[in-house]
């Protein structure tokens, strides 16, 4: 039986060699293109539970991660009850949304930042997934590390779920999470685009062994239908960019493209991270028969961008609203990161994550728009000067909390919480 | 600059002696042979034009009518409601705000008051008489200028404001019957003395009209004025000049948005759950497309008018090819495209305008599309359906394609006669959805596009385009909705060899548009005076001294 | 019923003299027998007003429970979170499945959505306008007949005063935030007495009906040489020339003596607290002022703000701003529906029913000052857990005069808000052709609620 598999595991790992080797003999002679238009995509979360967004599951047994009780949290980091209650009440200056409670932030140890510094307060513990079901990409090629995905096939390699599934956030049955919602909203209302195209040599698209996978960004805009989904058929121009672009060598099998050979990427996020690095990406996409294409696209993404992405969108008002203490979500994260790009022994940077994507037939133009993109290649070269940065936010946050200006109520760590007690309740400022 | 040369038409205008504000027997027997309502987009060109394209123009027009497949007939119908009036009063009230603002009146009036808080007549009288000849498409009479100075002074005198004035003499121009309606005015021909001619101003206001979709500028005004006009060369001189100007497009735009009847996507509704791809800017697109691919066929490349029928060159933007399945291979807004044959695709007939404005909510509409090729391209109005029409027979719509559903109307002797006409036309474009999407199947069935129409067969659009393209009726009745359209009313029997002339011109001329309206304008027929029911005739005197303007130019009084 | 003098015979005569726009009560003695016009056959004054609330109502984007009827049309069931409106549901049309279209620009939160409603353009930055806010269009079309244009109102308890009317979009109207503030502007320096002695004539006016002789002066010139169909025509032109005459001779009429216009106490000044029922409270007095001023002609348009687009009131106890809990209160899986949030939009909309019966209170002619008026209520955001701008609630009450054919669910599945702002111009008498920029440009009111 040993034999057997050893010999399986060499005859997979020849194969794959053998791709590589083809791939880089591989001719441009493109026989047909598929082209379409992402109109939706989250980060893969399967949700275990038959109704609902939050409730109990096979994901996450006791639901999703409850509300914090910030008046414990205040307390455990040394406020008085007294000061936790006043800054937790909403007829109380500084408790608008807008700006959160800024004093949230200094809990750590002698009122450090806790966003910019999260080890200066102890590790919570960020409740994760328990279930064994998950949705991504076997990344490492091994059936025995990771989830067993819905349709029971082994190995997803899907780390990102696991530790922050069961967050407010990320959890809910498919487009149904609030982040997801949010996101995807903004990119529908023309946030920014993602066009992808896929071409291949063979004569059948649904079975075709040479086939390249190219996801481009585009500055032209989706239009909503009658129905408020998006229109099928709009023409989108590739934009090309310095960092958001990716090309993936793969195979059809009846319509499912699968990799053949991983490549680093880098996408644009759904989400305040912006940035969305895969390394050793891989896509398992399906092309229906109604001309759609959904699937996903996964890879190693690194972890500490996302923590920071989520302290830079206001670290108070994700709190908040999102039910999470942010340095649990960092110690989280830190602790379950899967991947060292430096190879093992390395510090585990990456972590392993899927995105899944919705997309609809679209044309796809080169960027001088004068004819359909008829193969995939890389238009790096000719970014324009810019892409190179990633955007900034749109608030104005400094160390995860957005200065307030007109500061009659400055926080910080040597702020006075409490009101002089000879009272000039003045709530309007 | 603008006082100076005012000062110059001046010199060079012959003042009709018959100003004073009591009726001459020369005005008296002046006849108004048509009072017709000018149409939004001639309202919106004429202000733009006397006042400058930054007048901003929001109101809510009346809605206009349309008679002989014509709006410009059925304005012949129009009249205004009070809360039509009001529109156009408050209207009146902004344009005159915006043309004599504190930065427009430098531009707009052309002399300096005395004093600025007080009444001026000599001034406001300037602005008045200039202004009052555009708007009113020939030049006031006395009293109708003495009556706007009285309204200036008093507003002036009453608000301490020279301008506050001024606006509500504008103001009063501006709701004149005389601007706000087309009057048509004949007076005795002085070369024919028992007969009636159009007058000058109306023959230009004709012209300008017709080839601009606006009132007449202060050439036309100014070749009325000397009776330049009314001669063969200087009318000949003015339609080359009209025509040859890019504001031509302006007046095809309007005569083609008549006779497509593209008034209908005001109102055009799809079902989006059946249509989910039509919106606003779809709406808006199909009918630019139309409108763009005609002035670029007809007027830019001077082209064959039946080219319509059979040509793909056409143009497309983002929104319609979504709507085309095409990809849009372009930067800007809209493209240069050309359907290949493979497409189906036949000329006017299968854009998406024609194919959606002519179709229901949800689906296509083969007999709809038939009547409106039929009354539109051949001048063949068809009957209304008469009013006991049974419906027993009804359509299972979720079974088979259309045609076996039409197929129920031929059977019926009170429906046959009309469908028979105007179903098989309709039926050859069904491989074109509701909204113009090509499609070959139907609840499952293949689609059949053949027709037959006179005995001769076709089939699908390229078919039918063809048959449009080699029909005889095609292009006579084009030169009919020219000419009704340029003259405001529908034709008579007597109408009938005049147009068949014009229209062997016309088939001379290589089927050519521009110079059919030349043609039709330059004919005396375009000027042809038609007499109002309850109007006196003939002249009680010969017209002699009394007749207004029969000076040539160079001519001083 | 006649009267020893006509409104006519008060025009001529009065000449020159400093102009003073005087509240004009709708006196029973000037309608005509059916109580529905003037005697002269002028109708009863429209009033207009928007009325706004923040973090809209619990329905999300795709559908649920809360507040969009089943039934279309006229009849719709009072959904739970209007339940306040069920007194005067007949005079209340509700409008569903709206929303506004950025056309690629961003979705600013808790703005684009009214900033789209009001000037028909998705704003590119917050706290601007890309256009004016359309009661301004209203104000200037109806209210120049009355002592002020427009009256702005803000009863939120906000930090900062808050206003949507803009003219330039960099600026907004400074409302009256106080009940006694608001009593000071309507009744107190500068209101007339309507049984004083001392009015005189608008000089503008006049002049306008300078405007309007210049013109039928010419009746008889244009008439000579005309033919019979088109003298039919002129005539229909000149008829309503002299209808528009007439209206400006309302507007230089003396007022009479008036029993229905009760000039009220001052208020006291309220304790300031941003908790649900202390904004209820203030709304309802601010109200009843306004209603009064109504019905004294005081003013035409109004616009009222319940509570801002973020709104911070909140559950007097409670730790949690509704807005907070908007955001991160979850659907509850047997409800289908966030109950706290719920529970406070039906709260929120208490107050819009507390105000519609203060004017449904005010009687007038036939009916009441709600009948006369068109109020458009509307909020900032459909879904408000998501900011999202689809299926925003809207409202119009009151019968415009007649013109609104109330009563009726309009739900439609995406079409611009634009549509409905428009039909509240149109109702409101406003001259108004087309709305909106881009994909929200429309031409087309919604005519099923248009007489």
């Amino acid at each position: 039986m040993k034999r057997y598999l050893i010999a399986t595991v060499v005859t997979a790992l020849a194969i794959s060699f053998l791709g590589s080797a083809m791939a880089q003999q591989r001719s441009k002679s493109v026989k047909w293109t598929k082209t379409y238009v992402v109109e939706w995509n989250e980060p893969a979360m399967y949700y275990g539970a038959k109704t609902g967004v939050i409730d109990p599951g096979t994901d996450c047994p006791n639901g999703t991660n409850p509300e914090v009780d910030w008046i414990k949290v205040l307390v455990a980091a040394g406020y008085t009850l007294e000061e936790a209650k006043w800054l937790r009440n909403p007829a109380n200056p500084t408790r608008s949304p807008v700006h959160g409670q800024n004093q949230m932030a200094f809990r750590g140890k002698d009122r450090a930042n806790v966003y910019v510094n999260p080890t200066s307060t102890p590790d919570t513990g960020l409740v994760g997934v328990t279930g064994t079901i998950g949705e991504g990409i076997n990344l490492d090629g091994d059936e025995k590390t990771g989830f067993t995905s819905p349709t029971g096939e082994k190995g997803i390699d899907n780390i990102f779920y696991k530790t922050l599934g069961c967050w407010k956030t990320y959890r809910g049955p498919r487009r149904l999470s609030s982040g997801a919602l949010q996101f995807n909203d903004s990119m529908r209302n023309g946030a920014w685009t993602m066009v992808v195209v896929v071409t291949g040599e063979g004569d059948d698209p649904m079975n075709d062994n040479h086939v390249t996978v190219g996801f481009y960004m585009s500055n032209d805009k989706m239009v909503k239908d009658g129905n408020g989904n998006i229109a099928h058929d709009y023409t989108f121009r590739i934009a090309p960019h310095a960092k958001y672009e990716g090309i993936l060598p793969a195979r059809t099998i009846n319509g499912r493209i699968i990799s053949t050979i991983s490549a680093d990427i880098m996408l644009r996020d759904p989400g305040y991270t912006r940035d969305l690095e895969l390394l050793r990406a891989r896509v398992d996409m399906e092309m229906k028969a109604d001309g759609t294409l959904t699937g996903y696209v996964g890879g190693y993404r690194p972890w500490e961008p996302v923590y920071k992405g989520w302290v830079n969108a206001r670290g108070p008002v994700i709190e908040s609203l999102t039910w999470v203490q942010l340095p649990a979500v960092y110690y989280a994260l830190r602790r379950s990161a899967d991947y060292s790009p430096t190879g093992d022994g390395g510090e585990k940077t990456h972590i392993s994550f899927a995105l899944r994507i919705d997309a609809l037939p679209a044309f796809v133009m080169t960027p001088d728009a004068s004819r359909e993109v008829a193969s995939v290649e890389s238009y790096k070269a000719v970014a324009p000067k810019g892409t190179e940065r990633t955007a900034a936010g749109s608030y104005f946050v400094v160390d995860g909390i957005v200065p307030d200006r007109t500061g009659k109520y400055k926080a910080g760590p040597d702020a006075v919480i409490l009101p002089p007690p000879s009272g000039s309740t003045d709530k309007n400022q | 600059m603008v006082c100076g040369a005012f000062i110059l038409a001046l010199a060079f205008a012959v003042v009709p002696p018959a100003q004073t504000s009591e009726p001459a027997s020369g005005e008296a027997r002046q006849i108004k042979v048509a009072v017709r309502r000018i149409t939004e987009t001639q309202y919106r060109h004429t202000i733009a034009d006397v006042f400058g394209p930054e007048i901003k123009i929001n109101a809510r027009f009346e809605p206009e009518r349309r008679e002989e497949g014509l709006l410009a007939i059925g304005s012949a119908q129009l009249s205004l409601t009070s809360s039509g009036f009001e529109q156009y009063f408050a209207l009146a009230i902004s344009i005159a705000d915006q043309a004599l603002g504190e930065k427009q009146r430098t531009v707009s009036v052309p002399c300096k008051p005395a004093n600025p808080a007080g009444a001026d007549d000599a001034c406001a009288r300037q602005m008045i008489e200039r202004y009052g000849e555009r708007l009113f498409r020939r030049p006031l009479t006395e009293s109708e200028t003495l009556a706007r100075l009285k309204t200036a002074s008093t507003g002036a005198k009453q608000s301490g404001d020279f301008y506050a004035g001024l606006k509500l003499a504008l103001t009063s121009l501006l709701v004149a019957p005389d601007f706000l309606f087309r009057v048509e005015t004949a007076e005795p021909d002085p070369a024919n003395p028992w007969q009636y001619r159009l007058d000058g101003y109306t023959k230009a206001a004709r012209v300008s009209f017709l080839l601009w979709d606006t009132s007449p500028d202060e050439e036309l005004l100014a070749a009325a004025r000397s009776g330049a006009i009314h001669s063969e060369a200087g009318l000949k001189q003015q339609l080359t000049r009209l025509i040859s100007s890019p504001r031509f497009e302006d007046g095809v735009r309007a005569l083609f948005a008549d006779m497509l009847q593209l008034d209908g996507f005001e109102n055009l509704v799809k079902d989006p759950a059946i249509y989910p791809k039509f919106n606003q800017a779809v709406s808006d697109s199909a009918r630019e497309q139309t409108l763009k691919t005609i002035i670029e066929l007809l007027v830019r490349e001077r082209r064959d008018y039946r080219d319509l029928f059979t040509s793909n060159d056409t143009f497309i933007n983002r929104p319609l090819a979504s709507v085309y399945r095409i990809p849009f291979a372009s930067s800007g807004g809209w493209a240069k495209y050309t359907f290949p044959q493979s497409s189906g695709r036949s000329g006017i007939l299968t854009q998406v305008s024609f194919l959606s404005l002519f179709a229901h909510p949800g689906t296509s509409s083969p007999t709809k599309r038939g009547i409106k090729l039929l009354e539109i391209f051949l001048c063949e109005p068809t009957p209304d359906p008469p009013a006991d029409v049974d419906f027993s027979s009804v359509q299972d719509s979720t079974k088979g394609t259309v045609r076996g559903r039409l197929l129920d109307h031929m059977k019926n002797k009170g429906c046959a006669g009309c469908h028979r006409r105007t179903d098989p036309p309709g039926l050859a474009l069904e491989h074109f959805d509701g909204l113009g999407q090509l499609r070959t199947m139907e609840n499952g069935a293949r689609i059949d596009v053949g027709g037959e129409l006179n005995g001769v067969k076709f089939e699908g659009a390229q078919g039918l385009g063809k048959f449009l393209r080699n029909h005889p009726t095609v292009p006579v009745c084009l030169v009919r909705n020219v000419y009704a359209y340029g003259v405001g009313r529908k034709t008579e029997a007597e109408d009938e060899r005049y147009l068949s002339h014009q229209a062997r011109a016309f088939a001379d001329n290589g089927y050519r548009l521009a110079d059919l309206m030349a043609q039709i304008a330059s004919s005396p027929e375009f000027f042809k005076v038609v007499f109002p029911v309850g109007v006196q005739r003939a002249p009680s005197t010969p017209a002699s001294a009394t007749t207004p303007i029969q000076k040539s130019e160079g001519d001083f009084r | 019923m006649s009267l020893p003098f006509n409104r006519r015979s008060f025009l001529r005569g009065l000449l020159s003299g400093t102009a003073v726009f005087v509240g004009l009560p709708i006196l029973d003695r000037f309608l005509d027998g059916n109580g529905t016009a003037f005697a002269n056959g002028a109708n009863l004054p429209v009033r207009f007003g928007t009325y706004f609330w923040g973090l809209g109502l619990t329905d999300t984007p795709t559908g649920g429970t809360r507040w969009v009827p089943s039934k279309t049309g006229h009849g719709y069931e009072i959904m739970p979170e209007m339940e306040s409106l069920k007194p005067v549901k007949e005079k209340v049309s509700v409008f569903s499945g709206f929303r506004a279209i950025g056309d690629g620009r961003p979705n600013l939160v808790h703005w684009s959505g009214h900033a789209s409603i009001l000037s028909g353009i998705a704003p590119a930055a917050s706290g601007r306008f890309d256009g004016p806010s359309f009661d301004t269009r209203v104000a200037d079309a109806i209210g120049t007949s009355t002592r002020f244009k427009v009256i702005d109102i803000d009863a939120s308890m906000s930090r900062q005063p808050v206003s949507y009317s803009t003219r330039t979009g960099a600026g907004f109207a400074t409302p009256e935030t106080t009940p006694l503030a608001l009593y000071t502007r309507l009744f107190g320096a500068g209101f007339q007495d309507p049984n004083s002695d001392d009015w005189k004539p608008d000089p503008s006016i006049m002049l306008r009906q300078s405007v309007l002789s210049a013109v039928t002066d010419q009746r008889q010139a244009l008439m000579a040489g005309v033919g019979k169909d088109d003298r039919i025509k002129l005539d229909q032109y000149f008829t309503s020339v002299r209808e528009m005459e007439n209206q400006l001779a309302v507007q230089l009429q003396k007022p009479e003596k008036c029993g229905a216009c009760v000039v009220p106490a001052a208020p006291k000044e309220m304790t300031r607290s941003a908790s649900v029922d202390v904004v209820r409270a203030n709304t309802k007095a601010m109200a009843k002022l306004l209603a009064m001023g109504l019905a004294c002609n005081q003013t035409r348009v109004f616009n009222f703000v319940h509570t801002g687009g973020t709104s911070e009131t909140y559950l007097a106890g409670q730790s949690k701003i509704y807005h907070q809990i908007t955001h991160d209160e979850p659907t509850d899986a047997k409800l289908g529906y966030q109950p706290e949030t719920s529970k406070l939009a039906g709260l929120v909309m208490q107050a819009l029913g507390d105000f519609l019966i203060e004017l449904d209170a005010i009687r007038e002619g036939e009916g009441t000052l709600l009948d006369n008026s068109l109020i458009f209520a509307f909020s900032d955001t459909g879904y408000a857990k998501i900011h999202s701008i689809e299926n925003i609630p809207m409202f119009l009450a009151g019968r415009a005069g007649g013109r609104h054919k109330a009563g009726q669910h309009i739900h439609t599945t995406g079409e611009s808000v634009t549509r409905v702002s428009l039909t509240a111009m149109r109702l409101a008498g406003a001259p108004v052709g087309e709305f909106g920029t881009g994909s929200m440009k429309t031409a087309r009111p919604i005519t099923e609620v248009i007489a």
